[in-house]
């Protein structure tokens, strides 16, 4: 290793390794969160120098690489590695300054360590920059593993909930490394190398048998991560146990590590023509149809999961992981003109950025009444302006609406469906929409609108370094819903990586001949149209005048602060009252669901392998008893 | 395109479209008179109110937010009809097509409901929780017409789905060539308008009108603006989906007149359903024929 | 209710039309205009509290049809012009009608339907029945009979119009500028501790509908006992807590 030929992302790690070090020593000062604050900026300088990959220039090959018993250990920054990396490096640099100030000086006062905190999430993003960067499987599998510890770590920080919590997901992350190492095995007795490019030139002679396998087993592997259906049970309350900024930076990318992988091993080197070729259970869905369906089940559930929840964040990561099969659905949808796999890994990006803004949102709530639970907050907007704004921009994204970026993504891929005509995978992604709205109104409703409380009359604003990064990431989430071109080309480099249709996209979206999308048009318009309406407001009828909360229509009746005249409780009863009997015993019908899925998986796992690589039979068999049984 | 043009026809498309809006308030009022056998109000009543409304000497006001519903339920209704291709005039309906218009359409909605949540009463709230649930259940249906639709022209672009309309004369009207999407596309937008049966968020008699409970003044007045716009863009958008959209302007003011016609009459002669069963029903009829709908067109 | 003497109020309606101020034609316009356009569009609270409310129900319905007046039920007091009270009025429930009243936007009009709201009626013996509504908010019309058939309703309807359309009906007025005097024969019949939700002297001050009389002994009594209703206004920090401290 010629320490002369250091390149950007050796840099990048080491800055990343650097930070680590810092907060393990001051994490605990002062100074600790600004320290971090700076190593992650730094971290973000060294990306922004490497840019130029998020615009199409070749892959920056690292001088960190081993030769171990004749396998070439190498890595590399894609531009996959890069936008993958400039979330994570972003997400931590905004969590860290979250947490600089005051928080962590609560947190402190209220026994947590700072140093842990700090280190973990310090460490999880070394180790997710090593696992973007890896070329080829077995340092993949090392960052995988790396990552898979960092977050359990991170997890951890929380209290005794959260280690009972973050020990489940160890368990599911176990069986997915298992599967993973499985998977490594079929690679090679297959093709007899690690690297991906290898399988990919020998996937068109392997039989659709080995691609199911291969397809069964990475896709278990990287979905634990990503908490695809039917391996999504352990993420939710993992997620909201951690403190504030571990929630929010596990939350807002940790788990997108899966979707990478799974572009790393399943999308890149198998390619979705094939996958549209092998054919699943009794010849009725191709490859890619099934993980659509399964993606638009892991937007559904989740989601009409996170409309019966009362606690905020709990709400808030189970909409995280539904968010995670809008991302797999584009990316599987499978058009040519590549409308789907951008509007896919696009929504990486998007959710991102507005699930950082509402869960930082919440935490500053959280840090002001001590409260996540919907039913005991409300009125906070005369409180927390700025928290609001926030969190409005950020359930417009969610929610998918103009003018926020999340809306341009859903659209591609919608487009896409509408293309490749899935008339039922778009109305189950509209269904996860609408289920969207409504639990994201409950949202800002029981937080922030109806009557403010009694106790919560004296809170205040979050301070500035809560209050920052969230103002950033509005601006964000508006300025890429405005230009989503900022965004386009990035992804247009990623496709072009990773070898899908490169969208011909411009800075407001795409022209189609069959009806495109020009953001820019479309935002200024609704600006437009809100203007007319203010000076529709403001300039006719006499000025209006503020009344207090409790001056208020109520048949008649003396209102008085002691008593509450707020509707939060089982917010959308009409609709429980239908499908309400349609949650009961999901949780049990899934988990049961899982472990038959599992030894049906395996049953056909044995028809396929069995005659064609006894070996490799043996370590996948073994690998899912071990997995069942743990 | 000529930018003074462009200018003016972004300008005169909302305003067409309040002022036949209002007439289509009028239509309602008048329709329901009638059939309850009633002179019912004079021509230039949707007028008066709102004259009235916005001339009221106190505005009482519950917060920012408040306000800021009202500017967005108008405005983002005044943006969604230059989506609207209209005789003469497309407005930007290339750079949004229908996918966006159906987003658009939420956009009213929302903000309605974060003013009316900030009123902080649950007669609102309720009325909101109500309006939410419901168009969980139409849009189903709804998406399914606009899936459909799209599907069957091969565009989202609405000025092309009316060209193509129109060069096939009436036989290639989307009503004729998909039928079953039209029924289901109506019982949706019976919906979409909150008519009688599906009047579950207004419900004066136990919610005291749910969303408007604490609107008075210029606060009413943008909701009865907002009401004039969304007869309109019901009204154009199932014409120029199913109708062939306007080859001039009188057969399209007969079209969508005619079309709006259907839900103000249905409403008189309707109680109101509680919101499950609303739920149940969508999801189970307009749905079905919708998607039965969809069979034909894809095949 | 206490032995203080009820204080009289002035037929506060029938003072000179009020356009006489406007210099400006386009003002002058403007509100003859929004007059005509509010004796069109009349939108009814009607509080029901005794039996002439069964005579409003033929009024809008077919057989009379009000809405071709431009005459509508309205839910809520936010949304109303005018308050219908149609029938005797109990202490208790004139409390609410107050509340009802305040929370109206205005111009807004009040209008007394049956004897009981004029006199007291057949409840003039009770101890527990004001009986004169317009000693406790200004009323712009009586109908008084016990119950006025619905053509005596429309009737009275059609003179309030004919009244809001000349700009003579502006008795709201009275409320803001005798506050002073409502709100002492309020505290005569409800105690020291009268308040309603609606802080109707800030109101007053806001929309400039002040006069000599808004303010005075009673008003300052309210002063003294009420419990604070100010708007909960967006605040970023609150006065002490400047932007360093919470750094």
């Amino acid at each position: 290793m010629n320490p002369m030929e250091l390149t950007s992302p050796d840099l990048l790690l080491a800055v990343a390794a650097l930070t680590a070090v810092v907060v393990l020593i001051a994490g605990n000062t002062r100074a600790g969160g600004w320290l971090a604050t700076l190593g992650y900026a730094l971290q973000f300088g060294v990306l922004s120098r490497m840019a130029g990959l998020g615009y199409g220039e070749p892959a920056i090959e690292s001088a960190l690489h081993f030769d171990v018993f004749g396998w070439s250990l190498f890595w590399r920054y894609t531009a996959l590695s890069w936008f993958f990396a400039i979330i994570t490096v972003g997400a931590a640099m905004l969590t860290a300054l979250f947490a600089a100030g005051d928080w962590g000086r609560q947190y402190r006062r209220n026994g947590g360590s700072l140093r842990l905190l700090h280190t973990a999430l310090a460490l999880n993003v070394v180790a997710m920059l090593l696992l973007l960067g890896s070329g080829e499987l077995v340092g993949m599998c090392i960052g995988w593993e790396l990552v898979s510890w960092a977050s359990f770590l991170l997890m951890a920080t929380g209290g005794a909930g959260a280690v009972q919590a973050a020990l489940k997901y160890l368990v599911y992350a176990i069986g997915g490394g298992m599967a993973m190492l499985a998977g490594m095995a079929l690679v090679y007795s297959l093709v007899g190398s690690f690297e991906p490019d290898a399988l990919a030139a020998a996937v068109p002679n392997l039989s659709d048998g080995q691609v199911w396998a291969l397809v069964l087993l990475f896709g278990s592997a990287f979905g634990v991560k990503m908490a695809l259906l039917p391996f999504h049970l352990w993420q939710a309350r993992a997620y909201a146990l951690t403190p504030a900024p571990g929630a929010t930076f596990l939350g807002t990318i940790s788990s997108r590590m899966g979707l990478f992988a799974i572009i790393m091993m399943i999308i890149a080197p198998i390619g979705l023509l094939r996958l549209e070729t092998i054919s699943g259970p009794l010849g009725l869905l191709s490859g890619n149809e099934i993980l659509a369906w399964i993606a638009v089940f892991t937007i559904i559930l989740p989601t009409f999961t996170a409309l019966r929840q009362n606690d905020a964040l709990m709400l808030l990561t189970w909409h995280g992981i539904g968010q995670g099969g809008y991302m797999l659905l584009g990316l599987v949808a499978g058009d040519k003109l590549g409308l789907g796999s951008a509007g896919g890994i696009m929504h990486v990006f998007n959710y991102a950025t507005y699930q950082a803004a509402i869960f930082m949102s919440v935490f500053a709530v959280v840090y002001r009444t001590g409260t996540a639970d919907l039913n005991k907050l409300g009125g906070l907007i005369t409180r927390m302006p700025i928290s609001f704004v926030a969190m409005l921009a950020g359930i417009i994204g969610l929610a998918g609406l103009p003018p926020m970026s999340g809306f341009v993504s859903k659209w591609f891929i919608y487009r896409s469906l509408l293309i490749e005509g899935e008339p039922l995978l778009f109305v189950g992604a509209v269904i996860g929409t609408l289920g969207t709205i409504l639990s994201v109104y409950k949202l800002i409703h029981n937080m922030f609108l109806g009557q403010l409380r009694l106790e919560h009359v004296k809170v205040r604003e979050a301070p500035p370094t809560m209050s920052i990064p969230m103002l950033v990431l509005v601006a964000v989430v508006f300025a890429t819903g405005w230009f989503p071109g900022i965004v386009l080309d990035w992804v247009a480099a990623v496709q072009a990586s990773i070898g899908l249709p490169v969208i011909a996209h411009h800075w407001g979206g795409i022209d189609l001949p069959a009806g495109g999308l020009d953001m820019r048009w479309v935002v200024s318009i609704l600006l437009g149209g809100f203007a007319a309406g203010a000076i529709i407001f403001y300039g006719l009828g006499n000025r209006h005048r503020a009344v207090h909360q409790l001056d208020n229509y109520a048949g008649g009746h003396f209102l008085s602060g002691d008593v509450r005249y707020q509707y939060s409780a089982n917010f959308y009863a009409g609709l429980m009252r239908l499908i309400g009997p349609w949650y009961r015993g999901t949780f049990q019908w899934l988990e049961s669901g899982i472990v038959s899925g599992v030894s049906a998986a395996s049953m056909a796992a044995q028809g396929v392998l069995r005659p064609a690589l006894p070996g490799a039979y043996l370590l996948l068999t073994a690998t899912l008893l071990l997995w069942v049984i743990l | 395109m000529n930018w003074t043009e462009l200018i003016l026809e972004l300008l005169l498309m909302p305003l067409v479209a309040f002022f036949v809006g209002l007439a289509m308030v009028l239509m309602m009022r008048k329709v329901a008179a009638r059939l309850q056998r009633r002179v019912g109000p004079p021509l230039l009543q949707p007028l008066y109110d709102i004259i009235k409304l916005y001339g009221k000497k106190t505005q009482v006001s519950h917060g920012v937010m408040h306000d800021i519903g009202i500017i967005m339920a108008v405005g983002g209704y005044i943006a969604a009809e230059t989506l609207l291709p209209v005789p003469g005039m497309d407005g930007i309906a290339d750079k949004g097509g229908i996918i966006t218009l159906a987003y658009f359409l939420m956009i009213p909605a929302l903000g309605l409901a974060l003013g009316v949540g900030q009123c902080a009463n649950p007669n609102g709230s309720i009325g909101i929780s109500r309006a939410l649930t419901s168009m969980l259940a139409y849009d189903i249906p709804f998406i399914i017409v606009v899936f459909g639709v799209a599907f069957h022209f091969g565009t989202t672009n609405l000025a092309d789905i009316v060209r193509i309309q129109q060069e096939g004369g009436i036989g290639g009207w989307g009503i004729v060539e998909m039928p079953l999407m039209a029924l289901a596309g109506l019982f949706a937008m019976q919906a979409m308008l909150a008519k009688e049966p599906f009047e579950v968020y207004i419900a004066p008699p136990e919610i005291a009108t749910g969303p408007m409970v604490e609107m008075g003044g210029k606060y009413m007045g943008g909701l009865f603006v907002m009401q004039a716009f969304q007869f309109y863009t019901m009204g154009v958008l199932y014409t120029t989906l199913f109708l062939g959209g306007g080859e001039n302007w009188l057969s399209f003011l007969v079209k969508i007149f005619l079309v709006i016609l259907i839900p103000v009459t249905v409403t008189v002669i309707y109680p109101r359903y509680k919101t499950d069963d609303l739920v149940r029903l969508v999801w189970k009829w307009p749905t079905a024929i919708g998607l039965v709908g969809l069979i034909f067109v894809m095949h | 209710m206490s032995d203080k003497p009820i204080i009289p109020i002035r037929d506060a309606r029938r003072q000179a039309p009020q356009r006489s101020e406007y210099s400006n034609t386009l003002a002058r316009v403007w509100s003859e205009l929004t007059d005509f356009c509010r004796s069109r569009s009349m939108y009814m609270l009607h509080y029901c509290t005794g039996c002439g409310a069964v005579e409003l129900p033929p009024a809008m319905t077919s057989r009379f049809d009000m809405e071709r007046l431009g005459i509508q039920p309205m839910a809520t007091p936010r949304q109303a012009d005018i308050l219908l009270v149609t029938g005797y009025v109990s202490v208790k429930t004139l409390k609410r009608v107050i509340l009802t009243y305040e929370q109206m936007g205005s111009p807004k009009y009040v209008i007394g339907i049956c004897s009981c709201t004029v006199n007291g009626g057949m409840y003039w013996q009770s101890y527990a029945t004001a009986k004169r509504l317009s000693e406790y908010m200004p009323v712009d019309m009586y109908i008084a009979g016990c119950m006025p058939r619905p053509e005596a309703v429309i009737e009275g309807m059609r003179d309030l119009m004919e009244e809001i359309k000349s700009g003579r009906a502006d008795s709201w007025k009275d409320y803001y500028r005798n506050y002073n005097r409502y709100l002492g024969n309020q505290q005569r019949l409800f105690g020291e501790y009268w308040q309603t939700p609606t802080d109707i002297l800030a109101e007053a001050e806001h929309y400039e509908l002040t006069g000599p009389e808004t303010r005075g002994s009673h008003t300052a009594l309210l002063d003294k006992n009420e419990k604070p209703l100010e708007a909960l206004h967006s605040h970023l920090f609150s006065h002490k807590q400047g932007l360093k401290e919470s750094l």
